[in-house]
């Protein structure tokens, strides 16, 4: 068992980082220009549609429905567009053949519904939620991932209880829901339920290594570096676990046409990834100036 | 190796879950309403069916109602804001607590607050719009969640639910889910209030204002609502030997003398036997068809119109239909009775269901949700076997590893046994809490694995435990955040998302408090026996 303690490797064969050949500002410049971008992005967004992110139909409302038929893409768009219904998308799914999902922003549910039947189509499956419905739910979202940060800050602030080692964990927590939200914008994702959870379960996850970290190297005995990098080899494992099982499943989900997982997963794919560099750049800075220039004053 | 159970409890504590677990999802218990080999319930998501969600339309007024009569307070609240009289309900507590409902808001019955609260101020109620809400009042909602429910029985959906949840910002939102039932199937069902009445329509001579000659009015007079039978199980029968499709019904005592009653004083005993010739297709006015007619009426909709029968108004004039007050509700066909029948049996929705306002409604076929059943099985080993394959590549050591995804995977298995002891109907987001549980599982096992496995010997029982303590203050700080993340779900009605939550709490304790620790536990022989 001692080959996977040999000093000085980081699993996986990763390069060795040697954080005393960078100063803070150099290091920190990183992780801070990516934030900035990420939330640029989201106000770019803001401007421009009104929304930091696109809402899908779980927060606008809308009716979903997904068919089996033998026409194409083109020909379902066609047939309700000439009964007089807005189209929004028709999506192929990969797992099965002829079928297709298609999104419409009209809330007649009903009336859809019967056009797709009378055009011969084949109704696995359909949801139409109402405006005010998904508006409400847009509020409760938000005040959940308010609350669940405000939480997850709160206990972050009573385990260390000093404001560096503290606000580094916020704030790269902080950062790990940013960036995911920004590249969900950049890949046309829309924000549903799915993602939503992703976001929140991004406050766990990306908080289990900032917190492995901190715990290293105040808690425990022996130097700094030396600390981070016992850390950084159990953090880094994790992590990297994470994303290996999130990219497989969001990838399988996908490929097997299960709604929902494909979202969570790449969410997290993108939040865990945020994370390393978060971690071991941003919070890791953090803790190296609160260790030698922020007790020593 | 060690074998005691003093210092292996934690490995002994988590075999004797699993058992406890093998039999909550294996072994059948009766009574519980399964398919497949397991005790596991699936939710929507993963078995098919309708689930609808919608709001009850209508808005309460908290008011002093004083001593007023409350047919007349409602019959003139309802004159004002022309909606019909079944519309107004109005529940007298006491002084100051009393509660006007008007089932009609501003999208549905045109009713807006103003209108309202100057209806109650002319029927000399004090009341401003501060005084009204939105929405229904608790004992309305209780009526209608009954009344769905026994709509969903007495049609044989089984495993039908209906209930109601309330988001925070107070809004109160009425759940009724069918399991493999299709949409229209459920619409059908649960859109219309209900509502059976039996109304008398009979002419009466008015006398003329002008020339005081005389003209012919017709009356409509409401006599029966479902409230006045007594019958316990309402069964249709179709049309024979004469009569038409019908439902037996009896009526309670004090409703059958007010019917006989006014059988006799409106002529229905006499001049209007066997006088009633209206046919719902002709497309007449049923208000001003000419003659004696006994119409069924469903939702202010006159449904057929029935003659007295010679025997049933010699049964009124003699007075033996008091003693035994049996009639018949008839309609046009088997299917309209049937209809009639479950209206009676289920009772009337108080107000109808905001569906295309404010609700959603969420179909899945059968199939399709097996496919994602199996497709999800599939995706969840694929990615275990991606952690296994990391897990491997890190450690090398297969004493490592392998008792870890095994303790990953008894997390996993503990969860579905929590599920099916507490009947938790699984769907795809409780498999993405699943999911998210072995994550952050994996991710705890490492710690544990690293921090005891670190450089130094561990060759001590003291050792082991110092390690395993500082292993777990991070375990412990990183659960209690992932629990506090997820709470504000557990209690938001986000309807997919609190299972998600649920689970992931669940298996977040579990996690922390059985099988981490055993984790530890396992380690530890493994590495003092090298020593």
């Amino acid at each position: 068992m001692a080959e996977a303690d040999a000093p000085g490797k980081l699993p996986f064969s990763l390069p060795d980082v040697d954080y005393e050949r960078y100063t803070n500002r150099q290091l920190i410049t990183i992780p801070l220009v990516v934030l900035v971008l990420a939330l640029a992005v989201l106000a770019g967004f803001f401007v421009l549609t009104g929304s930091p992110v696109q809402p899908g139909l779980a927060f606008t409302g809308g009716t979903e429905l997904q068919v089996t038929t033998t026409d194409t893409a083109a020909q379902i768009e066609s047939t309700f567009e000439s009964n007089g219904f807005d189209v929004e998308s028709v999506q192929p799914i990969r797992s099965q053949e002829n079928a297709f999902i298609v999104t419409f922003q009209s809330t007649d549910t009903d009336a859809i519904q019967t056009q797709a039947e009378g055009a011969g189509y084949d109704v696995n499956s359909i949801q139409g939620r109402s405006a005010s419905f998904g508006a409400q739910s847009q509020s409760q979202a938000l005040i959940g991932l308010v609350i669940a940060f405000g939480g997850m800050a709160a206990l972050v602030f009573a385990l260390f209880r000093t404001f560096i080692p503290s606000i580094a964990v916020v704030a790269s927590a902080f950062s790990d829901i940013v960036i995911p939200l920004a590249l969900m914008n950049i890949f046309g994702m829309e924000l549903t339920l799915g993602t939503v959870a992703a976001l929140l379960m991004l406050i766990g996850y990306s908080v289990d290594s900032d917190l492995l970290l901190n715990n290293h190297v105040l808690r425990r005995s022996g130097g700094f570096y030396e600390s981070t990098y016992r850390a950084m080899r159990t953090g880094v494992t994790m992590t990297l676990t994470s994303i290996a099982a999130m990219t497989v499943m969001a990838i399988t989900a996908f490929l097997f046409g299960i709604p929902l997982l494909p979202a969570v997963g790449t969410v997290l794919v993108f939040g865990l990834t945020a994370d390393l560099m978060n971690t071991y750049m941003l919070n890791v800075t953090l803790l190296r100036y609160y260790k030698y220039e922020g007790v020593a004053r | 190796m060690n074998l005691s159970p003093r210092e292996n409890w934690r490995i002994y504590l988590l075999i004797v879950l699993m058992l406890v677990s093998t039999v909550a999802v294996f072994v059948p218990l009766g009574g519980a309403d399964t398919d497949g080999p397991t005790n596991l319930q699936y939710g929507l998501e993963l078995s098919g069916g309708t689930r609808v969600r919608a709001p009850l339309v209508g808005m309460t007024a908290e008011v002093d109602t004083g001593n007023q009569n409350t047919r007349e307070l409602a019959a003139t609240v309802s004159n004002r804001l022309n909606v019909s009289r079944t519309d107004v309900n109005i529940r007298q507590v006491q002084n100051g607590q009393d509660t006007v409902e008007v089932f009609a808001d501003a999208d549905n019955g045109n009713v807006t607050q103003e209108e309202f609260a100057a209806a109650l101020n002319a029927a000399g109620v004090e009341a401003s719009t501060d005084d009204i809400r939105d929405g229904v009042t608790q004992q309305t909602r209780q009526t209608a969640v009954s009344v769905l429910s026994n709509k969903i029985n007495s049609v044989g959906l089984s495993g039908g639910t209906v209930s109601t949840t309330t988001t925070p910002t107070g809004e109160t939102f009425v759940l009724v889910e069918v399991p493999n039932a299709n949409r229209s199937q459920v619409l059908d069902l649960i859109t219309s209030r209900g509502r059976v009445e039996l109304v008398a329509h009979f002419p009466q001579q008015r006398q003329n204002e002008s020339d005081n000659g005389t003209r012919t009015v017709y009356r409509d007079v409401s006599l029966l609502t479902q409230e006045d039978f007594s019958t316990s199980n309402f069964q249709a029968q179709p049309a024979d030997g004469g009569q038409p499709a019908r439902v037996p019904v009896a009526l309670k005592d004090e409703p059958a003398r007010n019917f006989s009653n006014a059988m006799q004083t409106f002529g229905f005993t006499d001049e209007g036997i066997s006088n009633c010739g209206y046919q719902p297709a002709s497309g007449e006015d049923p208000d001003t068809f000419p003659g004696y007619c006994l119409y069924t009426v469903r939702d202010g909709e006159v449904v057929y119109g029935a003659s007295m029968s010679p025997g049933l108004a010699e049964t009124i004039r003699s007075g033996d239909f008091v003693k035994d007050p049996t009639f018949v509700i008839t309609a046009n066909n088997y299917s309209e009775a049937q209809q009639l029948a479950i209206d009676l049996q289920a009772g009337a929705l108080p107000t109808t269901l905001d569906i295309q306002g404010e609700g959603t409604t969420y179909f899945l076929e059968a199939s399709l949700a097996n496919e994602f059943k199996l497709f999800s099985l599939i995706t969840a080993i694929i990615a275990v076997f991606a952690v296994a394959g990391m897990v491997f590549l890190r450690y090398r050591e297969p004493g490592v590893a392998a008792p870890m995804i095994l303790t990953a995977g008894a997390e996993v298995f503990l969860l579905l046994g929590f599920a099916s002891a507490v009947g938790l109907a699984l769907d795809l987001s409780h498999i993405a809490g699943f999911i998210a549980v072995i994550g952050t599982g994996v991710d705890d096992l490492i710690i544990i694995a690293d921090e005891i496995l670190q450089s130094g010997e561990v060759n001590t029982s003291r050792v082991f435990e110092s390690r395993f303590r500082k292993a777990f203050w991070v375990i412990g700080a990183a659960a209690a955040t992932t629990i506090i993340a997820m709470s504000p779900l557990a209690v938001l009605s986000l309807g997919d998302l609190q299972g998600f939550a649920i689970v992931t709490i669940v298996g977040v304790l579990l996690g922390v408090l059985v099988t981490r620790p055993a984790y530890g536990d396992i380690l530890r022989n493994l590495v003092l026996e090298d020593v």
